[in-house]
């Protein structure tokens, strides 16, 4: 399934103001995230199934493995691509279900957003509650237009994660003497470790 | 202390703080494209104005091959020693007990905030900051209890580097300090002066003095305590050096923002390649 850049969209007026749709968005898919993580009723397997999809709802995943690769997008092999977006699929969803598993009961919400340029907005959330002691404020970057919006990146405390990633990985590849090869095969060794909170201290 | 000693200590200071003020103008000077990255397209800005902040290009960091070298040697450091305390800290430390100490390490920096936010050209930011200390010094029982937050005045940090950044300095080269972390020449500088300049410090004296050795034994403790999050998040990283670097860099833009205003200069994401045909499978004659 190919996913084309929001240029289907009308062109639109440029506007500095909100765009209550993206927020809507935001406000349901990522709190089902949230929501998954802190159900205990669901055995790791379940959560695991669960986590994926309910990501696959709030991400443009080709899109965002296709921007971590940074300039070496560009000179992929097709199946040097697909390897690495499985291989990069696998490590981040057991990088980020792990992270995000310790918190419990926490709450989304949306403060406000500000459109970019037409179909390029960010939103402004806070997420509060269970074991916060204080707010923490997360910006979410979406993609799309009218009711039809995926996430692209998330801030948190300045940082943005997709482009941490991106520096990383095209670092990583450079070392490697261009050699995406060495990238993939250090995602898939990483994957094999075992879940956090065991063997991490 | 006695009276000799600390106008001695006091004069040293304040040689030192002129030279860092000196240091710091001389940044200030620089035109703006001279410590931006040489080969980014922002580095020579048309009409003479700063350019935003573009949190995708690699930052500069011409010193590469020594910051790499003084992160390994930190990270090994880290692990050998520091994280072991601060982790043997948290295990024998209570919770509670640990939100006191983080409330004091807090409270104690806001002095220097509150001149910093002044600096910057808010002096509304620098009298919530002033009213946070002196609320949370009495009523939160020497900076124990933070019940300034609940009194509508909620933190909001400032430091010399940022101040530097909002009057238009650039950060210039990556640097990485050794234990310290990362960092770069503006806000290096910026954390020198924060030292020198740091009211609380003249009052109970520098490190050589128990109050000021133990208010630096805790403040470490502590910010090794609340990095552990990001300490943990590298280790899932592929190149924990480039990492460090761009989360640091595109921390710093994002408070430099926090007091200029200006707005930030987000990547564009490319529309996903079409895939190309499928190829026909070798058949086996």
């Amino acid at each position: 399934m190919l996913l084309i850049a929001f240029g289907a969209a009308p062109p639109a007026l440029a506007q500095a103001g909100r765009e209550p749709q993206a927020e809507q968005f935001v406000q349901t898919a990522a709190q089902k995230v949230i929501a998954v993580l802190a159900d205990r009723g669901l055995s790791i397997a379940q959560k695991k199934a669960t986590f994926h999809q309910a990501i696959n709802e709030l991400a443009d995943v080709p899109k965002v493995t296709n921007f971590v690769l940074g300039k070496y997008a560009r000179t992929v092999t097709p199946a040097q691509r697909q390897q690495f977006a499985t291989a990069f699929r696998t490590y981040a969803e057991g990088v980020y279900q792990s992270r995000i598993d310790d918190y419990r009961g926490e709450k989304l919400t949306v403060t406000g957003s500000v459109v970019r340029k037409p179909g390029d907005v960010v939103v402004n959330t806070t997420i509060s509650g269970g074991q916060l002691d204080r707010p923490v404020v997360v910006a979410w970057r979406v993609q799309g237009a009218g009711g039809s919006w995926k996430v692209v990146d998330v801030q948190f405390k300045g940082v943005w994660l997709a482009i941490t990633q991106q520096q990383d990985f095209v670092s990583t590849i450079d070392n490697a003497g261009g050699d995406v090869g060495v990238l993939i095969a250090q995602l898939q060794r990483d994957a094999q470790r075992p879940a956090a909170g065991v063997a991490r201290n | 202390m006695t009276t000799a000693r600390y106008e001695g200590f006091a004069c040293r200071r304040r040689r030192l703080a002129v030279a860092g003020l000196a240091a710091a103008s001389a940044i200030l000077a620089a035109p703006p494209g001279a410590l931006a990255q040489p080969d980014s397209p922002a580095a020579a800005p048309a009409n003479g104005e700063l350019p935003p902040a573009d949190l995708a290009a690699t930052p500069y960091d011409p010193w590469r091959g020594a910051n790499q070298q003084l992160f390994a040697f930190s990270m090994g450091l880290d692990r050998g020693l520091i994280a072991p305390v601060a982790h043997g800290y948290r295990r024998v430390t209570p919770q509670p007990i640990r939100n006191r100490v983080s409330a004091v390490v807090e409270n104690l920096g806001e002095p220097g905030t509150a001149i910093n936010h002044l600096a910057q050209g808010h002096p509304r930011r620098a009298g919530k900051a002033t009213a946070r200390f002196l609320i949370n010094s009495t009523v939160g029982l020497l900076g124990m209890f933070d019940v300034a937050t609940g009194m509508k005045l909620p933190p909001r940090d400032a430091d010399f580097g940022q101040t530097l950044g909002r009057y238009g300095a650039q950060p210039g080269p990556y640097i990485y300090i050794p234990i310290v972390g990362p960092s770069n020449v503006r806000d290096g500088l910026g954390m020198i002066v924060d030292i020198i300049t740091d009211p609380v410090s003249l009052v109970t004296g520098g490190v050589s003095t128990t109050l000021g050795a133990t208010r630096f034994a805790a403040t470490t403790v502590d910010s090794r305590l609340r990095a552990d999050g990001a300490f943990k998040a590298l280790k899932d990283a592929t190149d924990p050096y480039a990492t460090t670097r761009s989360a640091y860099t595109q921390r710093r833009a994002f408070v430099v923002r926090g007091a200029s205003g200006e707005p930030d200069v987000l990547p564009d994401f490319e529309p996903v390649p079409a895939e190309p045909p499928a190829e026909p499978s070798p058949v086996p004659h």
